[in-house]
């Protein structure tokens, strides 16, 4: 087969492929750890119990997922040297220097308060252990906000030119606030932060079905529901941002999100299509399926009749695959939708008061509708992700450096080789930690466990 | 930016300043992955949890020095990054597969049952990973091919005796770190073990010392001229280290025989500085090729001295509050 001859096709395939599973541990990282700064400090103003449970539940389910974060995170630090040792030396002085204040701000920092946060309940007071679980959130925050840095800069370069081959920084500052950061940064965050509700909301819902613990899981239901009133609809709100955003800086990336290959004329409004067919070599939609005049152009410049430049604008050798962005970004839409819908029906169901002890039973379809929502966050993640990678192509750097001047010089058999093995390898530990997840769920909170005072026994826990 | 020309002041200090990192990263993760290899010689199961209990979270923040290492290198010298990752690949494959291993093995092992498989990952994990680095070392000393600035060799350079020697040596002295780690750590049986290992670990490394100081003199006679030459601190400091190792070692001192095998890590890294200098990649890139623009250097410069007094401290701070000597059923702690 060409394609597996290929190392370049091969090292994308592998980077696709360890950023994929990466991001998944990540989401929860960011997000639970800001649950439980929440639950946590919920306890020690309310000193009630039951927010203290949660803590210790869901910091449980937190370590799995860091641990696997960990893990799949340092491969791709290196991977930039290994598979992309060109782009490495090009830009290495200042997206290295990105990685390296992700390490040392960031990466470290939640790695280190991680132990202190597992292990330090009785032995530190409890606000040591509470300014520690907040260090962890931050650090896990942080991480974010650098490696998007460095990845909106991948989108919009800015701070510096190329130069015999390398990227020369002139501004340092104006690279690390390239024009898509702000957005980048906050459209991620917040999608974690999303996420991490829904799994969170969707698992105390599947509790509550069961009728375990219901006042305890009703307390997570409803911390959660508040979060969402308010990151629902702000995450619908930044999509739109950076939608027009990349209409833009990326105006070939938008035309291929969208499969709209003609620039619309003067006066007349580009349209939006549901689904549509591209065909590459017709430069062209084979069909469409339900279009919505001038639906584009307002999408994208809150106008009628505002111009949005097609894919036949753009040489041939500087288009984007179409297909496979035009479908993941529905997705990602589909998703973003049904979960703010998500949260006004149950917003609605809680002023009818159903969100009570008494009232919940009638709610089964609610709850489970939740229950269903928990894998929504990360597959709108996944084709987000899918939409913003595939649609920067054929560069790797936006309009500086192409994918294919970046990759190693390297054999296709040892790259082969090496995304087989983490193919495996993956596949493994996401079964293992199924496993593990699964068991964790089914064994529930400890309720037995008492809270530790607010001075450490010199016993320990 | 010739080859030739001396490297910027700044340049120098980065150049020290990514030594003193990898020195603390092998440092602190050498003594988790020693006892995660003295770990494979031990047949007792609830030993061996007690030496994985003995390393609670922290090889999480030790591994986590090379994560940062490998940022700054990537900013401070990008050439010398790409030309290491890339000649590399495969001991880098390696190396991040036993990473994964040992993670796992420790966050799994508390959530299981049957704890001897995870507990074997974890050796062999800790294993892997040592001998890829000790592998990536010796093929970065034997010098790769690198044709304007790129990779120019084959991806089994790097599995070539010399290396080998080197890997052996780098695994050697890991157990010697993990052995006299475990001697201030544990108590009973299992320290009077781990002294034992140490022991046999101390000779073993000086033994691959020896033999990789051979081998290297032998290939490159001016680096002969420069141990022979005054102060002759090659010669003399590195030995009575180890010296210093054995001797504690057997007055059955507790913390001594670390702090001498640290001592012992610091000289050898001192000798390896001095005897690349001026190269960062022998025999071609070199400190002054590599380094990125002096503003560069200066931004993460500042960065770097803000940082890592603070990541000392916290990480300090982890070490004093689990300080003292390890007890059964240690781990998972909650």
């Amino acid at each position: 087969m060409p394609l597996l001859a290929d190392a370049v096709t091969l090292a994308r395939l592998q980077f696709a492929l360890t950023t994929m599973f990466h991001i998944v541990w990540t989401l929860l990282s960011i997000g639970l750890s800001l649950f439980l700064v929440a639950v946590e400090g919920l306890w020690l103003k309310t000193g009630d119990r039951d927010y203290y449970r949660h803590a210790r539940f869901w910091g449980r389910l937190l370590i799995l997922n860091v641990a696997l974060g960990v893990v799949s995170g340092i491969p791709l630090e290196f991977q930039f040297g290994t598979n992309w040792s060109r782009f490495a030396a090009a830009t290495g002085g200042f997206f290295g220097s990105i990685l390296g204040f992700e390490g040392a701000m960031a990466f470290m920092l939640e790695a280190a308060f991680l132990g202190l946060m597992v292990f330090g309940w009785g032995r530190v007071p409890r606000g040591v252990h509470f300014f520690a679980t907040c260090m962890v959130a931050l650090g896990a925050s942080l991480s974010a906000f650098w490696i998007m840095v460095a990845n909106a800069w991948m989108q919009t370069p800015a701070g510096g030119v190329m130069a015999g081959g390398r990227f020369v920084v002139t501004d340092y500052l104006a690279a690390v606030m390239n024009p898509d950061m702000f957005l980048a940064v906050n459209h991620m965050w917040l999608a974690a932060v999303e996420t991490t509700l829904f799994v969170v909301g969707g698992l105390s819902a599947w509790y509550l079905l069961r009728g375990r613990q219901v006042e305890m899981f009703l307390k997570s239901f409803k911390v959660v529901l508040l979060a969402a009133v308010l990151v629902a609809p702000l995450q619908v709100f930044l999509g739109d941002a950076s939608g027009r955003a990349v209409a833009r800086y990326q105006p070939a990336k938008v035309a291929a999100i969208e499969s709209h290959w003609h620039t619309n004329p003067p006066g007349e409004g580009a349209p939006w299509k549901l689904l549509a067919w591209p065909n590459f070599a017709r430069q062209d939609n084979d069909w469409t399926f339900l279009t919505i005049p001038s639906g584009l152009s307002l999408l994208l410049t809150h106008s009628r009749a505002g111009r949005v430049q097609g894919l036949r604008d753009f040489p041939r050798e500087d288009q984007p695959p179409v297909a496979l962005p035009f479908y993941a970004f529905r997705v990602m839409i589909a998703v973003g939708f049904a979960l703010f819908f998500l949260m006004l029906w149950t917003l609605w169901a809680w002023r009818k008061g159903a969100l009570t002890l008494d009232g919940l039973p009638r709610q089964r379809r609610l709850l489970q509708a939740w229950v269903a929502a928990v894998p929504l966050g990360y597959l709108a993640v996944e084709t987000g992700w899918i939409t913003r990678e595939v649609g920067r192509q054929p560069w790797i750097i936006y309009g500086l450096m192409r994918t294919r001047e970046a990759a190693s010089p390297l054999p296709g058999a040892t790259v082969a080789a090496s995304l087989i093995t983490y193919l495996v390898l993956y596949s493994l530990l996401f079964l293992a930690f199924l496993i593990f997840a699964r068991r964790l769920l089914l064994k529930g909170p400890d309720l037995d466990e008492a809270p530790p005072g607010r001075r450490p026994s010199p016993e320990g826990p | 930016m010739s080859p030739e020309s001396a490297p910027t002041t700044l340049a120098l200090l980065w150049f020290g300043l990514l030594g003193l990192l990898l020195f603390i990263y092998v440092s602190l993760d050498g003594f988790d992955l020693g006892v995660g290899i003295l770990s494979l010689f031990t047949r007792k199961e609830e030993r061996r949890g007690l030496m994985m209990a003995s390393l609670g979270l922290m090889w999480h923040p030790n591994q986590t020095w090379l994560v940062v290492l490998g940022g700054m290198l990537f900013g401070a010298f990008p050439p010398a990054y790409a030309v290491v990752l890339s000649a590399f690949y495969l001991p880098m494959i390696l190396l991040l597969l036993g990473f994964i291993l040992r993670g796992v093995s420790f966050e799994f092992q508390a959530a299981v049952r049957y704890h001897s498989l995870w507990r074997l990952a974890f050796g062999g994990g800790s294993l892997l990973a040592a001998l890829a680095q000790g592998f990536l070392l010796g093929g970065l000393l034997s010098g790769p091919r690198v044709v304007e600035g790129q990779f120019a060799g084959s991806v089994w350079d790097w599995l070539n005796p010399f290396a080998a020697l080197v890997a052996a040596g780098l695994v050697c002295g890991y157990a010697l770190l993990g052995g006299a780690y475990l001697v201030l750590k544990t108590e009973g049986e299992l320290r009077a073990q781990s002294r034992g290992q140490a022991r046999a670990a101390a000779w073993l490394v000086a033994a691959a010392a020896l033999a990789v100081a051979v081998a290297a003199g032998l290939r490159h006679p001016e680096l002969t001229r420069k141990w022979l030459g005054p102060p002759l601190a090659f010669l003399v400091v590195p030995p009575l280290t180890l010296g210093g190792v054995l001797l504690s070692l057997r007055k059955g001192r507790e913390y001594a025989p670390f702090l001498w095998t640290l001592g012992f890590f610091a000289a050898a890294f001192v000798c390896l500085g001095a005897s690349l200098y001026p190269c960062l990649i022998p025999p071609g890139v070199t400190i002054a090729a590599a380094a990125a623009p002096d503003h560069l250097l200066t931004v993460m410069l500042v960065g770097l001295v803000v940082l890592l007094p603070v990541m000392l401290a916290y990480n300090a701070y982890q070490y004093w509050v689990f300080w003292g000597k390890v007890k059964e059923g240690a781990y998972p702690g909650d």
